[in-house]
C-alpha cells in the first residue's frame, strides 16, 4: 500500500514522526521483535542472494549467518571489490542477475528504481517506523520528493574537521568553522607545516568536497526541481575562490589531486598536516596508525553545515510476495534494527570502522556507545547529524550520476589555475543541465 | 572419359569441405565472442539503449556520433590518447628493441636477465598502474628517493598531480610493461638472425650502425611489424594503468578514450554513447594497425 505522504516530504515526516511518538510508539516497541521479524520467516523457504562489496566480508557473512540461524531463510552472499562496484552491479543486473538485497551508492538509488533494479519499499511492515526514527536530515536520501522509500541505510557519516590540537593550541588558534578561517589558520600555521590543509581531492571524490565547502557557506547548491541554484548565490565564486587559493598558495599538497586517505590520514597522523576534512570515521584510522601526533587529533565540525554521506541498501525484484517479505526483514536486520531491537548490524560497523548510523537511537544506545572509543565526541557527531548536515536530496536523483562524474574534471581545471572562479561556476552549472537535459560527454 | 582438370587454383570441393570442417570450431568462437559483439556494439551505437538494457531502445541513427564530435571532451581525449599511443608506441618499441639486443649478447647471467625480462610482462596492468601509482607518489614514492639521491631534483616532486609529468610519467609505466613484451618477441626474432651475416659484415668493415640498419633491422622486420601493430592497439586501448594511476586526472590531463568510454557504459549507463565511443576507437586503433602494417610492406617492397 502507497503511504500518504505528500510531495514536500520533510515537514510531512516531521508531523508523522510526532504522531507516531507520541501514540504509538510505546505500543510499536513492544511489537518490534514481532515486526521485525513478520511473517516472511515461516512464509518463505528458499534462499536469498546478497550482493555486497567488500569492506569486512567475513563480518558480513557472519551477521547474515546469524540471522539466518535465528530461523530465517538462507542467504547467498556475494562480495566484489569495492573499486568499480557500480559498474559490476549494473553490469549484472542488465544481465538478468536476480539479486534480493545489495549494497549501493546513494546516488545510484533513484535510478536504480526508474531502471526496474530495484524495488521501492512502500508499505512494507515497519518502513515507516524505519523512516521515523532516522534523523530528519538523512530521511531525504531514503525518500524520495515523491514520498517513495527508495532504500535503506548501510552506513552513514558526515564530513568532519579533523585537526592537530595541540598544533592549534601552540599557534594560539581557535579551531576553524569558517573556510575564511581554515584559510587564515592555515596560513598561521605554514611556518611550521608546510602544507597544513589536506582532504581527499581525486577526481571522483570532489564532488563531495563541492557541497561539503558550499554548505559550509550555507549554499544551496541544488532546489527540490535539482536547479543548480548555487550558480544564483554570490557566495558560490567566494567558495571557489577559496578552493583554488588553498591549493595554489601550497596550503594543500600538490599531490593532494592523486593522493589517497590513507596516505593522508598517515600525514595527520605523522604531524605533516594540522587539517583533513572526510567523513568523520577517519578519525579511527588517524588514530589507530599511532603516529607522533595520532593522539592530538580531534574532530570539529565542518562548519555551521556539513555534507551527510550515507550508502545504501536496495531491494532487487523478487519473485514473490514471501520473497519480498523475507527479503525485507533482512533488510530491516541490516539497515535498521535486530528482532531485538538492537542496532547490532550498525554497531558491529561502528566497532569496526567508526561507522554510524542515521538514527538518533544509535547514538544514545549504550551497546554503541561503548564500541566507539573514548577519543569520539558523540554528542558532537549526533548533533552534526541532527542539525548541522544535509544529504543534499538531489544527489539521489536520476541523472546526478553523470553530473558526479564532471565535477572531478572541472574542479580540478579550478585547482590548477587553468580555469577561474567564475568560470568554475559556470561550468558546474552546465553539466548540471547537461546532466539533467539527456547525453553529454 | 577423363574428368576436365580443374583450371581454377582452387582445391578440390572435397578438400575444400574438409578445410572448412577443420576451422570451424575455432571460427564459431570468433563469431561468438569477436564477430556478434562487434556487431551489437554497432547497433547499439546507433540506438538510443535504455540502461536496464531490456531492448534496444529507439533508432537514433548517428545521433549519438553527432553528440560525440561536437564535443570539445572528446578531442581533448582524442588529443590526450594520441600523445599517449605515440608515446607509448615509440618507447615500448625502441626499449624493447634495446633489450632484445642487450640479451642477444653473450655475458655471464644472461639467463636470469632473460628470465627478468618476462616479469613485467607477466604482471596484470592493473598491478602495474598500482605498483607505479606509489613509486611515482609525490611524498614517499621510490622514483623521488632515486631521483633526490641521484641529484637530478631537489625535491620530491608531485609527478601523478602536476598536468606537466602525469602524461610522461603513466606512458612511462605502460611502457614497463609492453616493452618487455616487445623485448621478448624481438629477442626470439634476433636469435634466428645468423651470426655469419655480422661477421661478414665486420670483415667488409661495416660499423655497429651500418650493421644495424642493413643487416639487424632487415631481418626483424616481420616480427618489428608484429610488435608494433600490438604496441598500436595496446596504446589506443589502455586503460587499466592510466585508471590506476591517475583516474585520468589530473583535471583531464590524462582521460584517454578508453575512460570516457568506461563512464559511459559503465558508470552514466549511457549505452549508445558509449558503444559510439568504442566504435570510433576500435576503428582508430584499426586504422593505427594497418597504417603501420603498410608502412612496413611498403618499405619492404621499395
Amino acid at each position: 500500500m502507497k503511504t500518504t505522504r505528500t510531495t514536500n516530504g520533510l515537514g510531512s515526516f516531521s508531523r508523522r514522526s510526532f504522531l507516531k511518538a507520541g501514540g504509538a510508539s510505546a505500543l510499536a516497541a513492544t511489537l518490534v521483535p514481532g515486526l521485525m521479524t513478520g511473517t516472511a520467516k515461516a512464509a518463505y523457504s528458499g534462499t536469498l542472494d546478497m550482493l555486497a562489496w567488500d569492506f569486512q566480508p567475513d563480518t558480513i557473512k557472519s551477521l547474515v549467518g546469524e540471522w539466518t540461524a535465528a530461523g530465517n531463510p538462507a542467504v547467498n552472499v556475494a562480495v566484489i571489490p569495492n573499486l568499480g562496484y557500480t559498474p559490476a552491479l549494473q553490469t549484472r543486473l542488465r544481465g538478468g542477475d536476480k539479486i534480493d538485497l545489495y549494497y549501493n551508492f546513494a546516488y545510484n538509488s533513484q535510478k536504480f528504481i526508474n531502471e526496474g533494479w530495484a524495488n521501492k519499499l512502500n508499505g512494507l511492515p515497519g518502513v515507516d517506523d524505519m523512516i521515523a526514527d532516522m534523523f530528519e536530515s538523512a530521511r531525504r536520501r531514503h525518500v524520495n520528493a515523491a514520498g517513495d522509500i527508495i532504500s535503506a541505510p548501510y552506513f552513514s557519516a558526515v564530513h568532519m574537521l579533523h585537526h592537530n590540537a595541540k598544533m592549534l593550541a601552540d599557534a594560539g588558534l581557535a579551531v576553524p568553522t569558517t573556510l575564511k578561517e581554515i584559510y587564515d589558520a592555515s596560513k598561521s600555521l605554514q611556518s611550521k607545516v608546510a602544507s597544513p590543509y589536506v582532504a581527499y581531492w581525486v577526481k571522483e571524490f570532489c564532488e563531495e568536497y563541492l557541497h561539503t565547502y558550499l554548505l559550509n557557506e550555507q549554499i544551496t547548491a541544488f532546489d527540490d526541481a535539482g536547479q543548480p541554484v548555487f550558480a544564483d548565490d554570490p557566495k558560490t565564486v567566494g567558495v571557489f575562490e577559496w578552493w583554488q587559493a588553498m591549493y595554489q598558495e601550497g596550503l594543500a599538497p600538490k599531490s593532494l589531486l592523486t593522493d589517497d586517505p590513507g596516505k593522508l590520514s598517515n600525514e595527520m597522523a605523522q604531524g605533516n598536516a594540522a587539517f583533513y576534512v572526510l567523513h568523520h570515521y577517519f578519525l579511527t584510522s588517524i588514530r589507530s596508525l599511532e603516529g607522533p601526533e595520532s593522539a592530538n587529533v580531534n574532530m570539529a565540525p565542518a562548519g555551521p553545515s556539513t555534507l551527510q554521506i550515507g550508502e545504501v541498501l536496495q531491494m532487487g525484484q523478487s519473485d514473490s510476495e514471501d520473497e519480498r517479505l523475507a527479503t525485507w526483514d533482512l533488510m530491516k536486520y541490516y539497515g535498521w534494527k535486530d528482532a531485538d531491537g538492537k542496532f547490532k548490524v550498525f554497531n558491529q560497523w561502528a566497532k569496526a570502522a567508526g561507522l554510524a548510523a542515521p538514527y538518533a537511537g544509535f547514538f544514545t544506545d549504550p551497546e554503541v556507545i561503548a564500541s566507539f572509543p573514548d577519543y569520539y565526541d558523540l554528542a558532537m557527531l549526533s548533533d552534526t547529524f541532527a542539525t548541522k548536515s544535509n544529504v543534499v536530496p538531489a544527489r539521489t536523483l536520476p541523472w546526478y550520476p553523470d553530473f558526479q562524474a564532471k565535477v572531478g574534471d572541472i574542479i580540478h581545471a579550478l585547482l590548477l589555475g587553468q580555469a577561474t572562479p567564475a568560470k568554475t561556476v559556470e561550468d558546474l552549472t552546465a553539466a548540471a543541465k547537461g546532466a539533467q537535459g539527456g547525453k553529454t560527454l | 572419359m577423363a574428368a576436365a582438370p580443374d583450371l581454377s587454383g582452387l582445391p578440390p570441393k572435397a578438400d575444400r569441405a574438409f578445410g572448412l570442417k577443420l576451422v570451424a570450431p575455432a571460427m564459431i568462437i570468433l563469431i561468438v565472442l569477436l564477430a556478434l559483439p562487434t556487431v551489437l556494439t554497432v547497433i547499439y551505437s546507433l540506438h538510443d539503449v535504455p540502461a536496464s538494457g531490456a531492448s534496444f531502445g529507439p533508432f537514433v541513427g548517428i545521433e549519438n556520433y553527432q553528440i560525440i564530435f561536437s564535443s570539445p571532451v572528446f578531442w581533448r581525449s582524442a588529443q590526450v590518447t594520441a600523445t599517449f599511443a605515440i608515446g607509448f608506441v615509440v618507447l615500448s618499441t625502441l626499449i624493447g628493441l634495446a633489450m632484445a639486443m642487450l640479451l642477444n649478447q653473450r655475458f655471464i647471467g644472461r639467463g636470469l636477465a632473460r628470465a627478468l625480462l618476462i616479469i613485467p610482462w607477466a604482471t596484470p596492468w592493473l598491478v602495474i598502474g598500482i605498483l607505479w601509482k606509489w613509486f611515482a607518489d609525490g611524498s614517499v614514492g621510490g622514483l623521488n628517493a632515486v631521483l633526490l639521491m641521484l641529484g637530478l631534483t631537489s625535491d620530491y616532486i608531485p609527478f601523478l598531480s602536476d598536468p606537466n609529468t602525469a602524461m610522461p610519467i603513466t606512458v612511462l609505466a605502460a611502457v614497463w610493461r609492453q616493452a618487455s613484451f616487445a623485448g621478448i618477441l624481438l629477442l626470439a626474432g634476433l636469435q634466428t638472425l645468423p651470426e655469419e651475416l655480422h661477421e661478414a659484415a665486420q670483415l667488409d668493415g661495416a660499423n655497429w650502425w651500418q650493421r644495424l640498419t642493413n643487416i639487424t633491422l632487415p631481418w626483424l622486420r616481420p616480427v618489428l611489424i608484429t610488435v608494433t601493430v600490438f604496441n598500436v592497439i595496446y596504446a589506443f586501448l589502455q586503460f587499466d594503468v592510466v585508471f590506476a594511476m591517475t583516474q585520468g586526472g589530473p583535471g583531464d590531463t590524462t582521460q584517454v578514450m578508453s575512460i570516457l568510454i568506461y563512464r559511459q557504459l559503465f558508470v552514466n549507463t549511457n549505452i549508445g554513447l558509449g558503444s559510439a565511443l568504442a566504435v570510433i576507437l576500435g576503428v582508430v586503433a584499426l586504422v593505427g594497425g594497418l597504417v603501420i602494417v603498410r608502412l612496413f610492406y611498403r618499405k619492404e617492397t621499395m
